[in-house]
């Protein structure tokens, strides 16, 4: 048996396999149970001793240099495998990615939260009320007699049986202060109606009004208070102002102003509650003050997203939604 | 209120610049909404001022009224405009009759008086400025009165005015013809001044076209009365007549002004076109003159309200320098007497807004509020609205008023509808019964620009006829689908988005699905045979279908539609969500293909393999619906992957094969459905 020539001719076997599977059955002629060189290792019995132990080394030698050899012709194979894999399977990465376009929140819905959360923040809680609303409630409550100059103010949309489309969001806290107790910080955001129509007004809209009751509310309170939520939603270096104004439902009554490119800009109403208010929601009024505010998130947002025109909030053109991510 | 600030400047001393006037006013609370630069022949550089006044302040309707407060401002004092009394030599022919709505009537009888003249030029000037029309020598002079005092005048006819004057409130069916030529029909609400045949003019609003004057008149009666603010009030709305008179008169004016008014008048007619006057006839009913009323101020209470910490003497200062005469001091308490022309003065809480104005809001402390913390409730429904936002809807917010035609459309009965008595238009005239029609109008919309499909919701309230005439409101959330599925992405399959693509999205917002189920239902504005109500035990929740093509024909829409509404309520909110173990042990999984006649309701199926197929039953989905090659005409196959798992053990391969066995043979018997092998 000539060792060397079996070394030659099975390691270039190895060496030379075209493929995983050409590889796998010369190793299995080669070195498998049954393979050449076993069957080598076994036949060696029959030789003399010293033979026998030279060329069993020589066999053995083999065998671990033939596995080497084996194992790195597959992980050679495996590679080109691979990497011809690899090579076809290719994707055009530039192609936009499977995406699933979310949609948008209304801006107006979108400024309602952002509002919301920060007076949640300050331990407000938020109050619905009915749309559909009575006489009492929208004005009477509110200390706004009938024919007073100040229902000017309020152009109301009426149906039947004297109940009506409330003109302001505040009936909610009349019907809160009925039901609760003092202290009380609420906020009710919801839609409003108004017979009104032109560039600045849309005979629906929304407000947001806020009533803190306890006592300690000061006109000094609401001021502090109203400050930091209009340096929290339009930024700190905004100027504010305060300036006497008159609502039948506050005394003193106030406006606030921001500055918005050089001039002073009207954002919301606000003031200590009318003590007539407080005292016909059975609330004492000589222990627990109040104070008011409330605000349109229309005009809110279009003054933060630079909105021009009001009635395009209600037209609902996906053009104009889709802009609000 | 527009006036000239030359003009101003008569009444007060002012040594301000008009920039700082402006602010002043402005942080007063009467807001100037406008001012402009004007040059005047007669008095120079002048400046027209425009106020913006708050329904409260009647007595700033005035120059008078609007130097008091810049006075009190800057501790000036005001001067009232020259009065020289005009002597009379002749007897007034006319005596007034009052009442308890108009207590002080001031009148003058003049004759001689010549109408041709004209009015002077200063006068002429000052009432262009102020946005009133010249008209005659004595209306001008009126007017100017008017706004130099805030006293409406009214010059009669003296010699169409019939015996005397009475002020009473109208006859019913009544009528008057008014100086504008307006013809009003009057009620017994209505205060008019009345001669022995008829009424002359509607009180504190505008005089009768009959006796109005011209330049023929040769004698005037003139009158400078009293009349209370709630007789005024509504009326001059109810006629649709805004006018300079009524809207002093039904915010309050001076009532100890008339005289002073009336002599003023007087001599400026005197001046410019002289005549022959008769003394100032005062006619009265002095227990209804208003008093001036006392106000008790607590010193505490300011502080307390205002959150500042003002003296005694400072507030009192204050107070005074607005006419505000403290009467009675005790302890920390004073009574004040609220001056003549203060209507809107009535309670304490108008004396600390008095005193903030002086001080200026922008001086007035500030304090951050108390911390408090509360629990977070999704009162906003946040998370409904993400919810959707995240499957690619867009949210829209529509009108909640909608057409007549197109609420009767969703709700034929026209006794449920809502209507608005006084609609901004025609089609804007009923509260929606239901968010559809909306809807279906935003989808029309963009259809028309262009946008073909389209996802979108919006969070309402609808309206609906209740019992007893009540109105049923109620918030919904609705859903609309229609179009093209996954256009956004270049390897969409190019379907239209269907019905279950917007049951899918539904079933995901609902707060628990398990206690949910839909049912199909037939409803007039959907599809028949793709319509589902919304039910949660007995009660309708809400409902999902295709749309009519009938209905959608209305909007001209020529593609599949699909909508739903559920009552917002049942949709998710923050639960409090509790772990619960989960086993470890291997879980059996099969798949079963059962073939069903058509129009066998899947629920049904499903409802029984729940019910049969024991507590170790852990997942049931069906996967896969199926009807055509290989199955038979008139059949569909329905495929589900079952899964079993015990809390404590392995399933043994037996038993599961054991329940499959049973659950076919009941099935077999109950649906005649068939195993699919």
């Amino acid at each position: 048996m000539n060792i060397s020539s079996l070394s030659k001719k099975s390691k270039s076997k190895l060496q030379k396999a075209k493929d995983l599977r050409a590889l796998e059955s010369s190793y299995t002629d080669l070195l498998g149970k049954n393979g050449e060189i076993n069957l080598l290792l076994k036949s060696l019995g029959k030789l003399p001793q010293e033979k026998r132990k030279k060329s069993g080394k020589a066999l053995n030698e083999l065998k671990s240099s033939l596995e080497a050899i084996f194992q790195s012709r597959r992980s050679h194979l495996k590679e080109r495998i691979f990497s011809e894999e690899l090579k076809r399977d290719s994707l055009d990465v530039t192609l936009p990615g499977r995406i699933r376009e979310f949609g948008t929140l209304h801006p107006v819905t979108s400024t309602i939260i952002e509002i919301s959360n920060f007076f949640v923040s300050k331990g407000f809680d938020i109050r619905s009320g009915p749309e559909a609303e009575s006489e009492y409630y929208n004005f009477e409550a509110l200390n706004i007699p009938e024919d007073h100059p100040a229902k000017d103010m309020h152009d109301t949309f009426y149906l039947d049986n004297g109940v009506l489309l409330r003109t302001h969001t505040s009936p909610v806290q009349i019907r809160t202060m009925e039901k609760q107790d003092p202290p009380i910080r609420i906020i009710c955001p919801g839609r409003v109606y108004r017979k009104d129509s032109d560039l600045t007004h849309t005979p629906m809209f929304h407000q947001i009004e806020g009533l803190v009751l306890e006592e300690n509310a000061s006109f000094a309170v609401l001021k502090g208070m109203l400050k930091d939520f209009i340096n929290n939603f339009f930024g700190k270096e905004t100027e504010l102002r305060f300036r006497p104004s008159y609502f039948p439902f506050t005394e003193p009554s106030a406006e606030v102003d921001i500055k918005w490119k050089k001039g002073w800009l009207e954002i919301l109403g606000c003031g200590m509650v009318h003590p007539n208010v407080l005292e016909m929601s059975g609330i004492n009024s000589k222990k627990y003050s109040g104070f008011a505010f409330g605000l349109g998130p229309e005009r809110m947002a279009m003054l933060k997203y630079n909105i021009p025109d009001l009635r395009s909030f209600f037209e609902n053109d996906i053009r104009f939604l889709k802009q609000f991510r | 209120m527009q006036f000239s600030r030359n003009w101003l400047k008569e009444f007060v001393d002012l040594n301000i610049s008009d920039e700082e006037l402006c602010d002043q006013l402005t942080m007063l609370g009467l807001e100037v909404d406008n001012y402009k630069n004007y040059h005047s022949k007669l008095t120079g550089k002048d400046a027209v001022i425009k106020l913006d006044l708050t329904p409260n302040r009647g007595d700033c309707y005035s120059l008078l009224g609007v130097a008091r407060e810049i006075a009190a401002l800057n501790n000036l004092t005001v001067k009232l405009p020259k009065i020289k009394k005009v002597n009379s030599s002749v007897k007034s022919p006319i005596k007034v009759t009052v009442c308890d709505e108009a207590p002080r009537y001031v009148g003058r009888y003049l004759t001689g008086v010549n109408l041709k003249k004209k009015t002077s030029p200063l006068v002429k000037e000052r009432l262009k400025l102020s946005g009133i029309k010249v008209i005659d020598p004595i209306v001008d002079i009126t007017n100017y009165v008017l706004l130099e005092l805030g006293q409406p005048l009214h010059a009669f006819d003296a010699n169409k005015i019939e015996g005397n004057l009475e002020v009473r409130f109208a006859k019913e069916k009544e009528r008057i013809t008014l100086l504008d030529e307006n013809k009003l029909k009057l009620d017994k609400n209505c205060l008019v001044i009345a001669d022995q045949s008829e009424p002359v003019a509607l009180a504190g609003i505008m005089g009768g076209f009959e006796t109005g004057i011209s330049s023929k008149t040769l004698s005037i009666y003139l009158e400078s009365a009293f009349f209370k603010p709630e007789v005024i009030r509504g009326r001059a709305r109810k006629f649709s007549l805004q006018t300079d008179a009524s809207t002093r008169f039904e915010r309050g004016v001076d009532f100890e002004l008339q005289t002073l008014a009336i002599e003023r008048a007087s001599l400026l007619i005197h001046e410019s076109i002289g005549g022959k006057f008769s003394p100032v006839q005062e006619f009265s009913k002095r227990s209804s003159i208003p008093k001036n009323k006392d106000i008790s101020l607590n010193f505490k209470n300011v502080n307390k309200i205002l959150g500042t910490e003002f003296s005694k003497p400072f507030i009192r200062r204050n107070l005074k320098s607005l006419g505000l005469v403290n009467s009675q001091s005790t302890g920390d308490a004073i009574k004040v007497k609220v001056p003549s022309w203060r209507f809107d003065l009535k309670i304490e809480a108008d004396l600390i807004e008095e005193i903030a104005r002086l001080v200026g809001y922008n001086n007035l402390p500030q304090s951050p509020l108390s911390k408090k913390i509360n629990n977070p409730v999704d009162s906003l429904h946040n998370s409904v609205r993400n919810s959707f936002k995240f499957m690619g809807y867009n949210e829209v917010i529509t009108y909640s008023f909608i057409d007549e035609s197109l609420a009767e459309l969703v709700e034929p009965k026209k006794g449920q509808l809502i209507f608005v008595n006084n609609p901004i238009s025609e089609n804007m005239n009923i509260m929606r019964p239901s968010l559809l029609p909306s809807l279906l109008d935003t989808l029309s919309y963009n259809l028309n620009q262009g946008i073909e499909n389209l996802k979108i919701f919006e969070i309402g309230t609808v309206f609906q006829k209740g019992k007893n005439h009540k109105i049923n409101q109620k918030e919904l959330i609705g859903g609309l689908i229609s179009g093209i599925k996954d256009k956004d992405n270049w390897s969409g399959l190019n379907e239209p988005m269907d019905f279950f693509d917007l049951k899918g999205d539904l079933e995901n917002v609902l707060n628990d699905s398990a206690k949910y189920y839909f049912k199909k239902a037939e409803i007039p504005y959907l599809h028949p045979g793709k319509t589902a109500l919304l039910l949660k035990g007995e009660s309708v929740i809400g409902y999902i279908g295709s749309v009519n093509p009938k209905l959608l024909d209305k909007f001209d829409i020529k593609q599949e539609v699909n909508f739903f509404e559920i009552s917002i309520n049942a949709t998710s909110s923050k639960s409090n969500i509790k772990f619960e173990k989960f086993s470890r042990f291997p879980f059996a999984q099969r798949d079963l293909s059962f073939i069903v006649d058509e129009g066998i309701a899947s629920s049904m199926i499903t409802d029984s393999i729940i019910s049969k197929a024991g507590d170790n039953l852990k997942e049931i989905k069906l996967f896969d619906v199926y009807k055509g090659k290989g199955i038979p005409q008139g059949k569909t196959s329905l495929t589900y992957a079952l899964g079993w798992q015990a809390s404590n053990r392995t399933l043994k391969d037996k038993e599961i094969d054991e329940i499959i066995k049973k659950l076919v043979a009941f099935l077999s018997k109950k649906f005649n459905a068939k195993l699919r092998s």
